[in-house]
Parts: structure tokens; C-alpha cells; sequence
């Protein structure tokens, strides 16, 4: 009898589950599997899965991640294509979508649900990125920038050295399974911004140069937050990208990690961090976590009695975006809402729809850039913070996760990618842009560098 | 239309409904209990209620059941509608969130239901077109399969795997993942 649900029915009961409930649901009998392969290739009809941590383990071997779902409280594992995972560097995550920075410091993203992937231009196609060949005209070493031009000109850097010092974070528009979409990827010099359509086969720069932090899209525009607090929107939905900017800056200094985020009714917020660096290896109050299994990585600029150190993220400071006042309005507490923090694009989800969640929590993986690309050994701080009376829980005890690459917040998309993708010419609708007036064409303006900017770069090729 | 009570008078001096099931049962109801029903509202709007609106899809005991939940709601939705006007009433707040209340444990107590019933709630408000007692009945099934392997499923809702061994073997291949 029970065959006898139509299959709308089914995908209508199949879209409140999460993936891993969907995929066992989707084997039950040819009817329910009709529905899933439906729901596959439709897009998840969930408007918002539960986020898993996306994590490797030296244990599940090179090719392979394991996802833990915050939902089922349960790990899995998943086989994943070349190059292998764990070689790689996580960049960003959106859509269900990671983006990673492979050993010759490549781009792709990879649908880890459904083993898609895509080859993203070459790195050597961003603007002060030069491939370096040797004798048999094989890219040999990369010429590039840190965080500033110095003043003697572009270092030079391994294949695999470059996406340490080159790249921040990644950003996706929409889903790729689509065929289209943009990426968007913040990098050096002066934590820059450029982009790719789908299809394009190189870089292009988006100016101004302006310590940008993290990026959203919402109607059709990108939200870019600076250092500074300031937000830049731009508008990719002509051949030339506009911009303007929105919000002020409301600092003279930066801070060290700035999220904005999209919350469920709409608005805009700001999540302001600070990292308290605290080397915790020999405290007598807390014991830190064991490292994974053999899961220590060599690095042959540290000294050999290396401690692994923990650092902690200060409170985050939370701030509704005003626009029409221009100011930033400090909230105590999220309401219903949760957030998901990390090298992921910033999540808030609305814990009424997600039971399994908890209100008011703020869902963190560290991603410190110093710790994610430079300091392998140090314990990560991943877990879950009250913002009630800011106590801490962890994710999974013990750890699970190996500290490298640094593990990330996916929302699984089953999506499975169009055959076509790529050769697809189509325009999607896009929300109506503001008046173009107040736009800056982007590549019809030059850029002053603030003494300030300056400061701040020299204040970090100290840290470096 | 001040107060959730009021909801009740007004469904009572509204016309009445006679539905018959597949069986033959009739079932006198009040519009604004019959119109929970997308399917009803459009043959009420249409004048075609008169002598009755057969229900060939639906069993006079599902259909008992069908009416017992747009009973309650149809109140709750009266009730709803009454208090919307005194919004900022801190002691309307408190009458709507009792009532709010007393409808989630009404419809917990509703689900109670054995496997077959529950799917036959389903097509029923699929079929009339009752989006409240269909969310609420998919969401029941979903929570039910939640955790579980596609034997237990199956199991439970008395499923026939009609897949072939090299269909199941194709599902497992791309998706070994999930079942470990």
C-alpha cells in the first residue's frame, strides 16, 4: 500500500529530509528511488539542509573526507576524485560546494555529495600571478606578491607553496550544478577580489584593493565586507562588473576576522572577531585535545621542540547592518537564529526550522588565515558557542578531524551536475539593480592606497 | 471578532456541508470546516454543493478523522483571525499562545495513528487539498524515517522492494556512503 504515494508526495517528504536520510530513503523501492533520482536532478528541494562538518582524517586515507552531520550527530565517510583530498587546501564552501586549492596551488570545486567537479581557471591567470618555466617549458615556480608589492619586487614560490601565501577565501554565487554561477576569491595583494564566470578560462580582477574579508550574495548582488567594516556591493549582471559602496568603514584599524551574513528575514549583519593567541599546550586547567593519530605535520622553519599551540576566538561581536542610518547597531543575542562561521560563506539558519540545532548558538570552525595556511600543528578551535552566557561545547570529543586542511562547514546539495554545464549561454533573472548612477564601473577607477592599508601590511609581514 | 471565542459563533451560524464519503456516509460540516479544503472551497465558490459533495478517494473513517483535524483548525483559524486586530494586546498574546499550544498537542495526539491510517490521512489531504494536514502528515512520515536503514523503512510501512538486485547494487555503489 505504501506504493500507492504519488511521487509529488514523496518529494514532498523527501524535501524535509536531510541528505543522508534522503540517499536511504532514495533505495527503499523503485517508487521512493524515482523520487530521489527526481530530487537529484531537480536540486535539493530542502530549502536549508542541516550543515556538516567537512573534515579528513589520516585514517580514511588520502582520497577520502569524512562529513559529520550535526543533525544525525554521526560521521560518514566519503570517496572522493583526484587530486586527493587531503593535499588540498579549503578555501570556501557554498551550495553544498567546496572550493580547494590543490598542490600546484590550482583551483577547483568539488561537490563532495556527488563527486563533481570542476577545474576552475589557472592560478597563473590572476593578475600578478607568473608561471616560471624551467628548460623544458614546464611551469616550474610561480612569481606573485605576499600581502604587498615590496619594494624589491615579487617573491617567488613553489607550486605548492603559492596558495599559502596567494589565496584567503572563496566564494560561489549560486550552485554550480546549475552551470551557472560565479566564483569569487579574496588574495593578495591587499586581500583583493577576482572572479570567474562560469565558462571564462582566466581571472579578472575586481578593484578596489580594500582588505576585504568575506563576501555574500543576495538578489543577485555581492555583498563584500572589508577589514574596516565597510561593505562594497557589486553587481555582476552586466559583462562590466559595477560597484559601489554601501556602508562606510566604521574602524581605522582591522579587525582580524569580519563575516557578513544574510539573516532569515533579510538583513545584513556584521560578525566581528579578534583571535586571543595563547599557547596552552602546558596548562595544568585544560587539557588539549589530543592530535589525531599520527597527525602531526613537519614544518622545517619550526624549531624541534615545537609545542602545538591552541589559540581561542575572542567573544564575536555581532552588529545589525543599518543601511539608511549608515551605522552598525550591536546586538547581544541572535534570537532564533544560528550561525555558521568559518572559511564556509557565512551561514544563518533560523533554529525553528532546524530542531537540531541550538538558538542563539554560534557554530565555529577557526579560520584564522596564520592557522589555516601557516601553522599546521596548531589545534583548532572548531565547536559551538553559547552566546547566552558565551560557554563553549565541542563538536565531537575526542576529535575526529585531522587539523589539516582545515575542516569546514558544508550544507550537502545532491544536486548532480548538468551534463552541458559550461556550454550553457543562458542569462538567469536577475534582481532589479539600482539605479546605475551610483555605480563605480570598476575598471574605470584607480585606487589610492590609505596610509593606514600600509601599516597594516607592514604590521603583517612582521607576523609572516 | 475580538476574541478566539468568537471564531465558534461565527462558524455556527454558517452554512452547512454535507460530505460523503466513498462508503456511502454522510457528514454534515460548517464551511468554514469544509473550506480547510482547497478542493471544497472551489466546488462551494462553483454552487455545486448542493446535495452533497461525494468523496469517492476518501473512507467514511479517514473521512471522520479528515474532519476532526479541520474542526479544530478552522477554530484555531477563526480564533487567529480575531486577535490579529489587537496584536499589541499582551493578554490576546497569551489567549493565542495557550491556543497555539493546545493545537501542537492536538496534533501530536493526532498522529497517533497506526502506519496505514497515516498514509491514507495523506492521499486524503492530498486529494482535498488541506496544505495544514498535509504538511503535518509528510512531516510525520519524514520524522519517521529519519535514522532509519531502507530495510527498517520498509519494514515499517510494509513496503515491497521491487528494485532488481543490480538496481539495488547500482543505488549502493553511488552511494555506499550513507548505509555505513
Amino acid at each position: 500500500m505504501a506504493s500507492g504515494l504519488p511521487e509529488d508526495i514523496l518529494l514532498q517528504i523527501f524535501a524535509v529530509l536531510d541528505v543522508p536520510d534522503l540517499v536511504r530513503a532514495g533505495s527503499v523501492c523503485s517508487a521512493w528511488h524515482g523520487a530521489y533520482t527526481s530530487l537529484c536532478s531537480l536540486g535539493c528541494l530542502k530549502q536549508s539542509q542541516t550543515p556538516c562538518l567537512l573534515y579528513t582524517a589520516k585514517s580514511r586515507g588520502q582520497s577520502a573526507a569524512g562529513l559529520y552531520s550535526l543533525a544525525e550527530k554521526k560521521p560518514y565517510t566519503l570517496a572522493l576524485p583526484d587530486p586527493p583530498i587531503r593535499s588540498r587546501y579549503f578555501l570556501g564552501s557554498a551550495y553544498g560546494w567546496i572550493i580547494t586549492a590543490d598542490e600546484r596551488s590550482e583551483l577547483h570545486l568539488l561537490n563532495p555529495i556527488t563527486g563533481d567537479q570542476i577545474a576552475l581557471p589557472s592560478v597563473t591567470t590572476f593578475e600578478h600571478v607568473t608561471p616560471i618555466y624551467d628548460k623544458n617549458g614546464t611551469v616550474e615556480e610561480y612569481s606573485s606578491y605576499c600581502a604587498l608589492p615590496g619594494p624589491h619586487g615579487p617573491s617567488t614560490y613553489s607550486l605548492s607553496k603559492l596558495r599559502e601565501f596567494f589565496f584567503h577565501k572563496a566564494f560561489l554565487s549560486s550552485d554550480p550544478s546549475t552551470g551557472d554561477y560565479i566564483v569569487v576569491v579574496i588574495h593578495n595583494t591587499y586581500y583583493r577580489l577576482s572572479f570567474a564566470r562560469s565558462g571564462d578560462d582566466r581571472w579578472t580582477s575586481l578593484p578596489p584593493q580594500c582588505y576585504f574579508a568575506d563576501c555574500i550574495f543576495k538578489d543577485g548582488l555581492m555583498y563584500a565586507v572589508n577589514g574596516f567594516g565597510a561593505i562594497h556591493v557589486f553587481d555582476f549582471s552586466e559583462p562590466v562588473v559595477k560597484q559601489k559602496v554601501i556602508l562606510e568603514a566604521k574602524r581605522d584599524y582591522i579587525f582580524e576576522r569580519v563575516y557578513v551574513v544574510q539573516t532569515p528575514c533579510g538583513d545584513l549583519m556584521q560578525i566581528w572577531s579578534d583571535v586571543d593567541w595563547e599557547l596552552e599546550a602546558v596548562s595544568e586547567e585544560s587539557e588539549p585535545d589530543p592530535l589525531e593519530e599520527d597527525d602531526s605535520f613537519s614544518e622545517p622553519d619550526l624549531p624541534s621542540d615545537y609545542e602545538p599551540s591552541r589559540h581561542h576566538c575572542t567573544p564575536f561581536k555581532l552588529f545589525k547592518v543599518d543601511l539608511t542610518a549608515n551605522k552598525l547597531v550591536e546586538i547581544s543575542s541572535l534570537g532564533e537564529n544560528v550561525l555558521f562561521i568559518g572559511q564556509n560563506q557565512t551561514v544563518c539558519l533560523n533554529a525553528q526550522e532546524h530542531p537540531q540545532l541550538k538558538a542563539n548558538h554560534i557554530y565555529f570552525t577557526d579560520n584564522d588565515e596564520y592557522a589555516v595556511f601557516a601553522r599546521k600543528n596548531m589545534i583548532r578551535d572548531i565547536g559551538v558557542l553559547n552566546l547566552c552566557d558565551n560557554s563553549k561545547e565541542k563538536i565531537t570529543s575526542p576529535q575526529i578531524w585531522s587539523n589539516w586542511p582545515s575542516p569546514v562547514w558544508i550544507t550537502p546539495n545532491l544536486r548532480k551536475m548538468n551534463s552541458d554545464v559550461g556550454g550553457s549561454t543562458e542569462e538567469t533573472a536577475r534582481a532589479q539593480a539600482p539605479p546605475s548612477s551610483s555605480w563605480t564601473v570598476v575598471f574605470a577607477h584607480g585606487w589610492s592606497v590609505a596610509f593606514v592599508f600600509l601599516l597594516f601590511s607592514l604590521l603583517m609581514s612582521w607576523f609572516m | 471578532m475580538a476574541s478566539a471565542g468568537s471564531g465558534d459563533e461565527k462558524a455556527a451560524a454558517a452554512a452547512m456541508i454535507t460530505l460523503i464519503s466513498s462508503d456511502n456516509e454522510k457528514f454534515e460540516v460548517t464551511e468554514a470546516t469544509a473550506t480547510l479544503s482547497q478542493t471544497i472551497r472551489h466546488m462551494i465558490e462553483d454552487g455545486c454543493t448542493d446535495g452533497g459533495v461525494p468523496l469517492p478517494n476518501v473512507t467514511s473513517k479517514i473521512l471522520a478523522r479528515v474532519i476532526e483535524y479541520c474542526k479544530k483548525h478552522a477554530t484555531a483559524a477563526a480564533g487567529e483571525e480575531g486577535s490579529s486586530s489587537s496584536f499589541s494586546d499582551a493578554a490576546f498574546l497569551e489567549v493565542d499562545r495557550a491556543f497555539l499550544e493546545e493545537l501542537e498537542e492536538f496534533d501530536d495526539a493526532f498522529l497517533e495513528v497506526d502506519r496505514a491510517t497515516l498514509f491514507d490521512l495523506i492521499l486524503a489531504a492530498n486529494y482535498l487539498d488541506i496544505k495544514g494536514l498535509l504538511n503535518l502528515t509528510c512531516q510525520k512520515v519524514a520524522d519517521s524515517v529519519k535514522g532509519k536503514t531502507p530495510e527498517q523503512i520498509r519494514e515499517m510501512y510494509n513496503i515491497v522492494n521491487d528494485l532488481t538486485p543490480e538496481e539495488e547494487a547500482e543505488i549502493r555503489r553511488e552511494t555506499q556512503w550513507a548505509f555505513e
